[in-house]
């Protein structure tokens, strides 16, 4: 492990009007590792990510990038220093291809400036097989793809360039299993080129199963943050619903530890 | 609630397929070749080379106007405000003419306000905060006001042979001299607007297809906040097209003026209408993100026949005016269907 987390988030704060989204959050990553951001609807999770990639701009707290402060007004500060992300709402613009939106703000281009379709094509076309080897739909406006499709699109736009940090908001939601096991699958390569990842999800499975630690959000606030190990789905299920651990977290840890 | 959650059918709904817009552009091709058949045949002078030249003319005005507002209405905005800024380009064009400036700068000149008008409205739309709709429509009334200011409401004439040029010169054109005196046109060559119109579709037919900026356009249109979340730089993309569509209302009011060798101040007058309808009938959606030139080049040349065909058939200005609304409205409502689920 390196001296520095890749990146550190300190007292982060963002409230819009009375609603207090996320509430003097600290968070951090470590290169290789998988962290799960829990919570119910509406906990803050999408927000604290946001704020990550820069989507959205908060009412307080600092973000070091290996151990440096920095300020993201828009999401290209952020993708700068290796901050990809897969947004919850996929953020695809609907009347364009795969490859157009998978290069979208990141266009490549000829000598002359002009766009290379072809390139980005061909590009689109081998990073899209690897996710899904029957996407075949190339060509088409995004709107008349599949949800399962659309997700494929999103996360290959986010592994596609040079990425230390993967932020994913709910990446499997729409997508069926034998697609989810290959995000699955994805995620642990991506940990071991060292990539660290931040998987905001509701399937408890996938968390036990990809996370080596789990972070628990209720109304804003980190109500639980834990290695994998040291908690089961009971507890974080705990976590999620009443904000706290069962009763006898303590004493069991402390046995099992025996 | 997840947005990603719900079943994948729902994405599906606003499909709208190549294939869909390929046979928009060519139903509407349809229509213009119907136009040009049904009016040669109810007035025989209709495909005469003079009306041809006239038709060209009517139709190089829209057509720059419609190219602007393609782009515009691309990004899912309006400009509402191409009539006027036509207007103030060419009293600006004239009263610099007026005071000595030679034609060439002084067009140039008109051009630049058209385009400080359109980045005017990009400022307030995209600073501001102020609906597209509003912005350009408190344009109209400025820009009307500012060229009925200058020139005191009255025309600004006498402006010399040079500014006539752009608007009835024409490239190859032959004539001869009789032995009267007199001269003869032999063949009248292609009129000045035309070219500049074909110059200036290919030219925006590139920076739409082509170029990052035109991406950026497209998917601004299509989905802002994706955009905006993907890196495009969605304000700038909205400025550009405010820009274009102002500097070339200001290019279309310059080849009016100069085809009337007058300046007139309340030329134009809802000429945005046509511009609109001209994008709209080539297949450009106003819910934003769909367009392109050629399209829109079709659509003005459907209505600067319908005008110009009504005018030869002698329909009265009163009813051209209640075709043209239908025509608006049906076109508005094929794009509705078009977006319908
Ligand atoms: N742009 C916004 N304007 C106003 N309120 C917002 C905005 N974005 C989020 N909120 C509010 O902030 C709170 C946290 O929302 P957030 O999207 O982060 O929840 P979440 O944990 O991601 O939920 P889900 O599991 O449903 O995705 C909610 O109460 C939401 O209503
Ligand atoms: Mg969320």
């Amino acid at each position: 492990m390196t001296e520095h987390p890749l990146v550190e988030m300190i007292d982060i704060e963002k409230h819009f009007g009375g609603v207090r989204a996320v509430e003097h959050v600290s968070l951090d990553l470590w290169p290789g590792e998988v962290v799960g951001v829990l919570g119910h609807n509406g906990a803050g999770k999408s927000c604290l990510m946001r704020i990550l990639s820069g989507a959205m701009i908060p009412n307080g707290g600092e973000i070091r990038v290996g151990g440096q402060p920095v300020q993201f007004t828009e999401p290209n500060d952020a993708r700068a220093v290796g901050i990809e992300t897969i947004y919850q709402t996929l953020a695809l613009a609907d009347h364009l291809d795969a490859p157009k939106n998978l290069f979208l703000g990141r266009e490549l281009k000829t000598r002359f400036g002009n766009l290379d379709d072809a390139r980005m094509l061909e590009e689109a076309r081998e990073v899209l097989a690897r996710l899904n080897p029957n996407f075949k739909n190339l060509r088409d406006p995004v709107s008349s793809l599949s949800g399962g499709q659309r997700q494929v699109i999103a996360i290959a736009r986010a592994i596609y360039f040079d990425t230390k940090i993967l932020i994913m908001d709910e990446p499997t939601a729409a997508l069926g299993p034998s697609e989810t096991a290959m995000v699955a699958d994805l995620i642990r390569q991506l940990r071991a080129e060292g990539i660290g990842i931040f998987l905001v999800s509701h399937d408890m499975h996938d968390v036990f199963d990809l996370c080596d630690r789990v972070v628990v959000m209720n109304k804003g606030r980190i109500v639980g943050a834990h290695a994998i190990e040291e908690v089961s789905k009971d507890d974080v299920l705990s976590l999620i619903v009443k904000g706290e651990l069962p009763a006898d977290w303590s004493a069991r840890n402390l046995e099992a530890a025996q | 609630m997840s947005d990603a959650s719900k079943p994948a059918g729902f994405y599906t709904l606003k499909t709208l397929t190549p294939g869909a817009a390929q046979l928009h552009k060519l139903s509407a091709l349809l229509t213009l070749l119907l136009l040009v058949f049904g009016f040669a045949l109810a007035s025989p002078a209709f495909l005469s080379v003079n009306n041809t030249l006239t038709v060209l003319l009517q139709t190089s005005v829209i057509g720059l106007l419609g190219i602007g507002m393609t782009m515009v209405i691309i990004t899912g905005g309006i400009d509402l405000s191409v009539g006027s800024v036509l207007a103030l380009s060419g009293v600006i064009t004239g009263m610099s003419v007026k005071v000595g400036l030679p034609v060439v700068p002084a067009m140039t000149l008109g051009v630049i306000a058209g385009g400080l008008c359109g980045a005017f409205n990009g400022f307030v739309i995209t600073r501001l905060r102020i609906p597209p709709f509003v912005a350009t429509l408190g344009m109209m009334l400025i820009a009307r006001g500012i060229a009925l200011q200058l020139t005191g409401a009255a025309p600004i004439s006498q402006l010399g042979e040079a500014f006539g040029v752009l608007g009835n010169g024409a490239l190859f054109r032959v004539v001869e001299m009789r032995e009267n005196g007199f001269p003869r046109v032999v063949f009248p060559g292609i009129p000045y607007p035309a070219i500049l119109l074909l110059i200036v579709a290919i030219g925006a037919a590139y920076l739409l297809r082509r170029r990052q900026i035109g991406r950026h356009i497209y998917a601004t249109g299509s989905n802002e906040e994706a955009a905006r979340l993907s890196g495009v730089r969605v304000d700038s993309a909205k400025l550009y097209a405010y820009v274009m569509s102002g500097a070339l209302a200001g290019l279309a009011g310059n080849v009016l003026m100069s085809r009337l060798v007058t300046a007139q101040p309340s030329e134009g007058v809802m000429y945005e209408l046509d511009a609109i309808a001209a994008a709209v009938i080539g297949g450009a959606s106003l819910s934003g993100g769909v367009g392109g030139v050629s399209g829109t080049m079709i659509g003005a040349f459907i209505i600067g026949i319908l005008r110009n065909g009504l005018n030869m058939a002698g329909v009265s200005a009163f009813i051209q005016q209640i075709v043209i609304g239908f025509v608006v409205i049906g076109a508005v409502w094929i794009d509705q269907i078009r977006n319908r689920p």
